[in-house]
């Protein structure tokens, strides 16, 4: 066992080997050999031993132990439940069996074996934690009902009934139970009942989490609408901590609830069980003046009683009510906040909530107030007045900020946001100075006002001023330098270097930002989009292969948290984490992760370095398998990881998301068709016996031929879907979600050419069935289809053409719709040669046959029927094509090697002196990256011209 | 202002901008299912009222050695612990995001953490903290925490640096009535030493 903890595989099954030949029968010496066997990658051996173990139902515990680590290295947790399922039977009294029994069914969600064991093992030791684990179940198997009726008339209320019957015995012990006692109530929808149980003497035992009386309480007063009980209680929490938001929103919630409903509190006794009742406007503006009062006299500022002054003065407007109530003006109110909260980096946050009650008319004047009584030194005429130590400087960021927010830098023309470029980034520059002992993983304090400059230059190029990318990336570079840890830097350089096409730089900003297992799902989109439509294959491997490393480890991952969930009674996790399991298990992106991965390894590998059918089995792909769960994709994207200062107007949506999701899933359905067609490919060639009969063969393979047909058929119901969802022209905004590839993919021709290269093999295979003779017409199909597929090809490459990198009046242009376009040709020409292959394997044996045919008849007039011209042009012409296109990567290597930058950059007269040297470092990197695409397509092209040479009939 | 609220899974799809800080660590997911299964009550996040994630701190409360770690459970055992006054809570994450900064929010969830570890009875509370991360060892200092020892070499650093000493901190609890807890260790020492 010890050469197993280390590793050592080999010398375990060895030193297993010697104890078996003593002691023949010893099971764990052979679980221990199936370890080691497992570990080595022999695994059906493994298996074979084990089951030769399992089949003798062992009861010592060495043996069960070392069986379910090796069933679970083999994830094959539903063999460990039978495994002890065994081991109750012949011992029945053992609690720890029963109670691994338990555990082995938590881990495959067994819910009603569970129930069972659970009960099982509370017979044999009268333990409550057992008795729990059955109610437990129960509550799963309620949860997991598909007939919501099943789970409220039976699951539940036999739950309830179990629990009740421990009350009564006055045998609830732990905190545990009661809240698995709140929980089926609340699910019960009896919330009467829940509030008597929270409020009742078991509720006692509460006491952990914080408030959970309180917030259990008030949750079940919300959902009873008892809004006096919810007005009172959430007043006397205020009193108690006048700066929990949530207190504040269900305060205000009851208090319009009440005068809604003119509710009038009794005359004599107390108002509610919950104390003094609230239920008029005055009296809430009292409180919150009050509050503000007694904030005075904190030690601690306090911002929760101004901002719900404000949030008073919001809902009393939207109710109708025009300050009757004496609350102030709320440009005032924001301006003491301000004079308040300034220099703290949260109070843009803050008054980002409000802004909406300022009226538009008034916003410069706003601004300019705050400005005033910010204390800036040094204002001479025609100079820039700069803050004199950090919250000074903090008071003027927030003063951006808010500008910003206001649309008032959006209102300007080019001249003006370029002064104001000027000024942010003077000031930007003088901020350093605040910051010079700031350790390296520190921000420095003025690094906003760089990201405000960059994001006004954002708006310049977006409005057609090429220069100003440039700028941006210039400046984010020169902000980077000084302050290393900057996330925002660097991803805003990652968003701007891929929307030129550079993925290059982008691979190590990415890997700077330390972005790890969950943030793989989150934000991982932003190097999946773009690395391999721009040609860098490599590292697009490798992030798809960190993501689906971080997505598999999931699954065993959080089963092993659910047990332990049971084990310390956390019992409201365990729902929570089997959602959470789920949720990233029908992520969007780990669903197109999975599909690119497998695109990007077959076209860098099948027919290169292994066959197509061997790279398909390799990856236990079939074509009709489907494990995208279509219905319920959860997109966990993080689409708000940049930040932005934008208006509510120009800002994300919720409707930018949900567009955005429906094109990515659009898009995963095109590409997921595409992957299921390739891999149907080499299931109707001849060679692929199935093991059955050769009549079953037969029918397989005719099935197989319906399945490519229905998934062509569906191919282009998803691409006429894609179509109109471009029809719409939707503009993200420019750091939103990046929009996919299904635009460069309809427009460049590349979905076209991959559709007829999947009719076409609907024909060949009908000529292969039909066989030469009496063929004609399908000849002439397949001939017409050969030339329009050259044409279409051809056009593909005259889409690619042209210089990735421009020199327009001083300043660089890219292209990076070229280097899509690349990558796209490369894609459809290596399906072309699947396909191509998959006639190849077709046509080559009716050659030979009459050739054969030939030869016994002696006769010349055996006439070569025309299919086999057609395709031997064809593929000449695929080949010249294909030799053109590497061409002109080779002349494009040597323009963009000739490009001279640094003389360029001289010319620009935006860029001030220091500047031009992180000019020079950016130009080069975007120059140095299209080498680097071009240097990845033009390989793997040149991979893909030498296969073409064995298709020579 | 802030709402102070349980952390729950799907906060885990949120965190970037507080993860995204170089001195914080996104740990894989067993890391935080491990902590909301076995204490739920002590992993609390703030939130602000545009919905932003604030900050998060994570808390545990362990007796003195590695099987004392599921005293707070259904089935533990927690007798022994106590009889050797080593019962504790600990902190093992606190990180807010650089927006909500200087609000005195880390001073906050501090105090929570120290309310429940009150509760439960503990005898101190302690925390490690790099070295070099001085924002965070004044700010402990002013809560009240003080060295209690240097742990070498405790943080392993990622590409060829060395890898950090820790500071272990702590701050004695009511229950610790003569403050035995806190009393500074004279000598560092190793990650293989501490229980």
């Amino acid at each position: 066992a010890d050469y197993l903890d280390n590793g050592n595989n080999k010398m375990a099954i060895q030193q297993a080997d010697k104890l078996l030949k003593k002691h023949k029968d010893l099971h764990c010496a052979k679980v221990l050999k199936a370890i080691g066997l497992q570990r080595t990658g022999k695994q059906d051996e493994a298996y074979a031993l084990a089951q030769e173990v399992a089949a003798l139902e062992p009861t010592d515990d060495n043996s069960l132990q070392a069986l379910t680590i090796l069933y679970r290295e083999m994830h094959r947790p539903e063999l460990v439940t039978k495994l002890y399922e065994a081991a109750v039977k012949k011992v029945p009294n053992s609690e720890e069996y029963h109670s691994h029994l338990f555990m082995a069914y938590a881990r495959v969600g067994e819910y009603k074996k569970m129930q069972q064991a659970g009960m099982a093992l509370y017979k044999i030791v009268p333990k409550n934690p057992y008795y729990f684990w059955s109610v437990m179940s129960l509550i799963m198997q309620s949860i997991s009902a598909q007939d919501e009726n099943l789970s409220k008339t039976m699951f539940l209320p036999l739950a309830e009934r179990m629990v009740e019957k421990m009350v009564k015995e006055d045998k609830i012990e732990a905190e545990a139970e009661v809240e698995l006692y709140y929980m089926i109530l609340e699910r019960l929808e009896k919330y009467k009942e829940a509030l008597d149980v929270v409020r009742g003497k078991l509720g006692e035992k509460l006491t952990s989490e914080l408030q959970s009386r309180e917030n259990k309480c008030m949750a079940m007063y919300k959902k009873l609408r008892r809004w006096p009980e919810c007005n009172a209680l959430s007043r006397r929490l205020l009193l108690k901590n006048s700066d929990d938001w949530q207190f504040y929103i269900t305060y205000f919630d009851s208090v319009f609830q009440l005068i809604d409903e003119s509710w009038t509190p009794p005359a004599e006794e107390e108002h509610c069980v919950e104390g003094e009742v609230h239920c008029s406007v005055e009296q809430a503006v009292e409180f919150i003046e009050e509050r503000i009062t007694e904030e005075s006299k904190s030690s601690r500022p306090l911002r929760g009683p101004y901002l719900a002054k404000l949030e008073l003065i919001r809902r009393l407007r939207h109710r109708g009510c025009n300050d009757g109530y004496k609350l102030g003006d709320p440009e005032e109110l924001m301006f003491q906040y301000f004079k308040k909260f300034g220099d703290k980096p949260c109070c843009f946050t803050d008054l980002k909530v409000f802004v909406d009650l300022l009226p538009p008319s008034q916003y410069t004047k706003f601004i300019q107030q705050l400005l005033e009584v910010i204390p800036l030194s040094g204002a001479a005429e025609n100079e820039v007045a700069l803050p004199g130590d950090i919250k000074a400087l903090q008071q003027h960021l927030c003063v951006v900020q808010l500008s910003r927010l206001l649309g008032i830098y959006h209102a300007m023309d080019k001249k003006e946001k370029l002064t104001v470029v000027r000024e942010l980034m003077f000031r930007y520059r003088h901020g350093l100075e605040f910051g010079k002992s700031c350790l390296k993983t520190e921000l420095q304090f003025s690094d906003y006002y760089c990201l405000l400059a960059v994001h006004l230059l954002l708006d310049l190029w977006l409005e057609g001023e090429e220069a100003a990318v440039w700028q941006c990336l210039t400046l984010l570079e020169e902000g980077l330098a000084h302050s290393p840890s900057n996330a925002q830097f660097k991803l805003l350089l990652i968003r701007i270097y891929c929307r030129l096409g550079a993925f290059e730089p982008v691979a190590e900003l990415y890997s700077s930002l330390d972005a790890k297992h969950i943030q793989h799902d989150t934000i991982g989109y932003l190097l999946t989009r773009y690395a391999e439509s721009l040609g860098h294959y490599a590292a697009a491997s490798q992030s798809c292969n960190f993501a689906l490393r971080f997505f598999h480890s999931n699954q065993k991952d959080t089963s092993e948290y659910i047990i332990q969930a049971y084990k310390y009674g956390a019992f409201e996790k365990i729902p929570e984490f089997i959602a959470f399991r789920n949720r990233l298990n029908s992520s969007l992106h780990f669903a197109q992760v999975r599909t690119e991965r497998m695109l990007l390894d077959l076209l860098l590998e099948a027919n290169i370095s292994t066959s197509l059918e061997e790279s398909i089995k390799s990856m236990s792909l079939s074509p009709e398998e489907d494990d995208i769960p279509w219905k319920d994709l959860r997109d966990n994207r993080d689409l708000t990881v940049l930040f932005n200062w934008d208006p509510k107007d120009r800002d994300i949506s919720e409707e930018h998301r949900k567009l955005s999701l429906e094109e990515e899933t659009l898009w995963l359905r095109i590409r997921s068709l595409t992957l299921r067609l390739v891999s149907g490919l080499p299931t109707l060639s001849h060679t692929v016996q199935p093991k059955n009969s050769e009549k079953a063969a037969e029918n397989g393979i005719s099935s197989r031929i319906d399945t490519i047909r229905a998934l062509l058929q569906q191919l282009e119901a998803a691409v006429d879907s894609g179509k109109k969802f471009l029809e719409q022209k939707i503009q993200y905004p420019v750091l939103g979600p990046p929009p996919t590839r299904m635009a460069g993919f309809l427009s460049s021709g590349s979905c076209q050419c991959q559709t007829s290269l999947f009719y076409l093999v609907s024909d060949i295979y009908e000529l292969d069935t039909n066989g030469l003779e009496d063929s004609a017409e399908i000849q002439e199909r397949i001939g017409n289809s050969f030339k329009s597929l050259v044409e279409r090809l051809t056009d593909l490459f005259n889409k690619c053409k042209g210089d990735l990198i421009e020199v327009r009046d001083g300043t660089l242009k890219t292209h990076p719709n070229l280097l899509e376009n690349l990558v796209f040709f490369v894609e459809t020409i290596s399906i072309a040669l699947w396909v191509s292959s998959y006639c190849d394997g077709v046509l080559r044996p009716f050659k030979s046959n009459l050739q054969k045919k030939k030869k016994k008849k002696k006769e010349s007039s055996v006439a070569m029927p025309p299919v086999f011209t057609h395709f031997l042009d064809y593929v000449t012409e695929l080949q010249t094509l294909t030799s053109n296109v590497i061409d002109h990567i080779k002349r494009l290597e040597i323009f963009l090697t000739a490009l001279k930058l640094e003389e360029l950059s001289l010319r620009d007269t935006l860029l001030l002196q220091e500047e031009k040297k992180f000019t020079k470092t950016v130009q080069g990197k975007v120059q140095s990256s299209y080498h680097h695409s071009i240097q990845e397509i033009g390989e793997l092209l040149k991979k893909r011209l030498d296969t073409i040479k064995k298709l020579k009939i | 202002m802030t709402t102070l609220r349980a952390f729950t899974c799907d906060d885990l799809f949120r965190f970037n901008n507080i993860n995204l800080d170089p001195l914080t660590e996104t740990y894989g997911i067993p890391f935080y299912l491990q902590y909301l299964a076995h204490w739920p009550e002590y992993f609390i996040v703030a939130e602000a009222p545009g919905g932003e994630l604030m900050g998060y701190s994570e808390c545990r409360c362990s007796g003195g050695n590695v099987l004392m770690l599921c005293v707070f459970t259904v089935m533990g055992k927690a007798e022994g612990s106590v009889a050797r006054e080593e019962w504790h809570g600990h902190v093992t994450a606190l990180s807010v995001a650089p927006e909500f900064r200087r609000l005195g929010l880390a001073a906050k969830l501090m105090e929570l953490l120290e309310e429940i570890s009150e509760k439960k009875g503990g005898f101190f509370v302690d925390l490690f903290v790099r070295v070099s991360n001085q924002v965070a060892v004044n700010m402990y200092k002013q809560l009240g925490y003080s060295v209690y020892r240097t742990v070498l070499e405790y943080y392993s650093a990622s590409s060829g640096e060395p890898d950090e000493d820790a500071y272990d901190m702590r701050k004695a609890l009511s229950r610790d009535t003569e403050k035995k807890s806190v009393i500074p260790l004279p000598h560092p020492v190793r990650p293989e030493d501490i229980e």
